[in-house]
């Protein structure tokens, strides 16, 4: 009997541990990935470190755009449960949102979905988003009255799941995650230069995860130094979603985007801007850009097309306010003289006291006739230009022969972009010689029948202002840290040399004379600086014809003549109120270079001043001595 | 001769007992260590977590301050200040600047710099 009952005890023993056993081997061994990954999930939490934006700078290291930390307001409702006003009335407010609108969006519901086995299913909604860009301040507030928030429990005493279920209300039901937010804080200056970002959102396991993208200008064109590199960390959570840092996996901090320093100068572009809304005001143009420009160097120092837009409100631009100065072509009209005139100087096809029979007029050429807005007779290659005369123009484009004006414009960059790293650069249209008409020849020597940017014909003018030597224009000038410390500098670019330094200094005597008495902008004259520069009053062009009235008028110059420091170009399409270049833009060329001037500090001519202060010569000692 | 079981039995043996509770000792020792070291891992990661965020307010708030000291000294916004202050503030004409000759210590260098091609403030070198 007992045997039997040991028997029995050891059966049931060993059924025992046997079930034991196998369970052991159905959790450990059979089931070990499932409840793994089940375990993980409940402890195991993957978070992706967003890098910041790296800001935009100008030349004098002011901030031209960049990024502030805001937070994205989010709710969990399954946590909220049937509280979704009594929260809404809280939140709402500080978010300065609909309070139904809130409610609604915390009202608890499901959803059908497909697991992982292909089943259809119903989950709860874990994730509403509430409210983006949200300051650091409100964020501290909303939180500081959700740990406050309690609700009506009538005098009893709240059970266990009643006190959990309000525990996680008040701490996790309303959470934010960290986002940036780009700010431009000098509004609409340089806009088109600097660009407008766009949020592009991608959803990651149920969470959106938002980037800014470059939509135009700096913002696109250096979308990947800006943007830097997410980083992320793979740690534990404890059961009130604290993290337990000493089970910290992985860390991998994101690395922030470079900062782009531009070329720009912020008190420059602010003169072009405030010079060209007069101007607006004045003519009432369609547009109005302005360009300024080291010659030597090929650095812009503003770039500025009106209308512009603020990318802080990237819901207002139109493509009325896009970057004209790179992306519209126009004939350039009498401004593109400079390209036939330095080329035939340069081929010792002419010279400047060659003189030409201007027509008085009217000059009749392959079965056209060409026109000057005043009857010349005689004019010097420099009479040409300083008043402008087209069929001058023509005449010296026939002696110089179609192949070297063509090479001559395709030199000085026309028909290609000149490579500036904004995007949207238009090429321009100069055909080959293989498709010009007998008449081109005399056509493209005063700027028709070519198709070219504001920052070509500024491109070219600053090639002859630097001994001929054209230089790629320069707007980024150097990738650095947020630090300052440098990662990558721009250095200025010699494209080529398209004129001898030699038939440059006899061009710029050439365009000393436009801004004078005698010129076509006596306007654009300055007390203390001696300008060159060319006119442009260009028909404009439209199905097929020229159409009467309308005007693409220009000023292209620099100064000072003899050393050139800075190149500007004004340059207004359909002005009201006058329309020859001199007329209109010469003053606004005026406006902009006295104030450059004064900014930058240019010394003035010495050949035009009187009164002026004597040189100070500072000694190695440090002690100035006049000299 | 045999010894008296009664009064073996009285005699306290201070060598097994003082073994024991060295053993006793030990183990509530290392539990309590272990305890305590767990403890210090969880309170020293909570004051890790408590000071990286510490860190990134004030690198926000150091953010935000350099933001605001750059758009105080913007030239845009001291010219619309001085505009609306109406301080009567002008630009200085040409004949009012004394200039300052410098003799160059790398002359090549020197030609090679434009003269209105300012040092950048703030630029490592």
């Amino acid at each position: 009997m007992q045997i039997r009952r040991a028997v029995l005890l050891l059966v049931l023993l060993s059924a025992a541990f046997a079930g034991l056993g196998y369970r052991l081997v159905d959790l450990q061994i059979l089931r070990h990935d499932e409840l793994s990954a089940k375990a993980q999930h409940n402890t195991q939490r993957e978070y992706r470190q967003a890098p910041r934006r790296g800001d935009i700078l100008d030349a004098n290291g002011n901030i031209l755009a960049t990024s502030v930390p805001v937070k994205t307001v989010c709710a969990d409702p399954s946590l909220i449960g049937s509280n979704s006003w009594a929260v809404a009335q809280v939140i709402a407010p500080l978010l300065q949102l609909n309070e139904t609108a809130i409610a609604q969006k915390l009202t608890p519901r499901s959803f059908l979905a497909k697991n992982s086995d292909g089943e259809t299913v119903t989950n709860e909604l874990h994730y509403v988003r509430l409210a983006k860009n949200v300051p650091e301040e409100t964020w501290q507030r909303i939180f500081a009255a959700m740990t406050n928030f309690t609700f009506d429990t009538q005098g009893r005493k709240l059970s266990r799941m009643e006190r959990e279920f309000l525990q996680n209300l008040q701490w996790h039901a309303i959470y934010a995650e960290a986002d940036q937010l780009r700010v431009y804080p000098n509004g609409s200056l340089a806009g088109q230069v600097v660009g407008f970002p766009a949020i592009e959102e991608t959803n990651q396991n149920g969470h959106f995860v938002s980037q800014i993208v470059g939509r135009d200008g700096i913002e696109m064109a250096m979308q990947k130094q800006l943007s830097g590199v997410a980083g992320w960390r793979v740690t534990e959570t404890d059961k009130a979603q604290h993290e337990m840092v000493a089970w910290r996996d992985e860390d991998v901090s994101a690395r922030d985007g470079l900062d782009v320093v531009l070329t720009i100068d912020s008190a420059v572009q602010h003169i072009v801007e405030t010079a060209l809304a007069d101007a607006l005001q004045k003519h009432t143009p369609k547009s109005i850009t302005g360009i300024v420009m080291r010659p030597r160097t090929g650095e812009i120092l503003a770039m500025a097309s009106l209308p512009n837009y603020d990318p802080n409100q990237p819901s207002t631009i139109s493509p009325e306010s896009r970057n004209r100065v790179i992306t519209d072509v126009v004939e350039p009209g009498s401004t593109f003289k400079i390209v036939v005139v330095s080329g035939a100087l340069n081929s010792g096809v002419v010279k400047l006291t060659d003189e030409f029979d201007c027509e008085h007029g009217h000059f009749a050429y392959a079965g056209r006739v060409l026109h000057d807005h005043e009857a010349y007779g005689m004019l010097t290659t420099e009479g040409i230009i300083t008043k402008s005369s087209n069929i001058g123009a023509a005449k010296i484009g026939i002696k110089l022969g179609a192949d070297e004006l063509y090479s001559y414009a395709w030199n000085y960059g026309f028909g290609q972009r000149t490579g500036i790293p904004l995007p949207g650069e238009a090429r321009g249209i100069l055909y080959p010689v293989s498709k010009w008409y007998k008449v081109s020849l005399a056509q493209i020597p005063m700027g028709h029948g070519v198709m070219v940017t504001r920052l070509q014909m500024q491109y070219a003018l600053a090639a002859i202002a630097n001994g001929g030597w054209l230089m790629r224009p320069m707007i980024v000038s150097r990738l650095q840290e947020h630090d300052g410390s440098v990662m990558e500098r721009y250095t200025p670019q010699r494209v080529r040399q398209v004129i001898s330094e030699a038939a440059s200094k006899q061009m710029i005597e050439a365009l000393k004379t436009v801004a004078t008495k005698d010129g076509t902008a006596a306007e654009a004259a300055m007390k203390n600086y001696v300008v060159a520069g060319k006119t442009g009053t260009a028909q404009k062009a439209e199905n097929g014809g020229y159409v009467p009235g309308k005007y693409v008028s220009s000023f292209i110059g620099f100064f000072p003549a003899d050393n050139p420091e800075i190149c500007i170009s004004v340059v207004m399409d359909e002005p009201k109120e006058g329309y020859y270049g001199g007329k209109v833009c010469g003053p606004v060329f005026r406006d902009i270079a006295e104030r450059c001037a004064s900014y930058l500090n240019i010394p003035p001519d010495p050949s035009l001043t009187t009164n002026t202060p004597p040189l100070v010569a500072a000694t190695n000692s440090g002690k100035g001595q006049m000299p | 001769m045999a010894k008296n079981r009664k009064n073996q039995a009285a005699e306290i043996r201070f060598g097994p007992v003082l073994k024991v509770v060295l053993l006793c000792a030990l183990i509530c020792g290392s539990a309590i260590g272990y305890v305590w070291q767990k403890s210090q891992i969880q309170k020293l990661g909570r004051q890790i977590s408590e000071r990286e965020a510490k860190l990134k307010q004030l690198n926000n708030e150091n953010k935000m301050l350099a933001d605001q000291i750059a758009f105080l000294h913007n030239p845009v916004m001291l010219d619309r200040r001085a505009k609306a202050l109406n301080l009567g503030l002008a630009p200085a004409q040409p004949t009012q600047v004394v200039r300052l000759v410098e003799l160059p210590s790398n002359p090549a260098q020197d030609n090679a710099r434009q003269f209105a091609q300012r040092p950048v403030a703030g630029e490592t070198p």
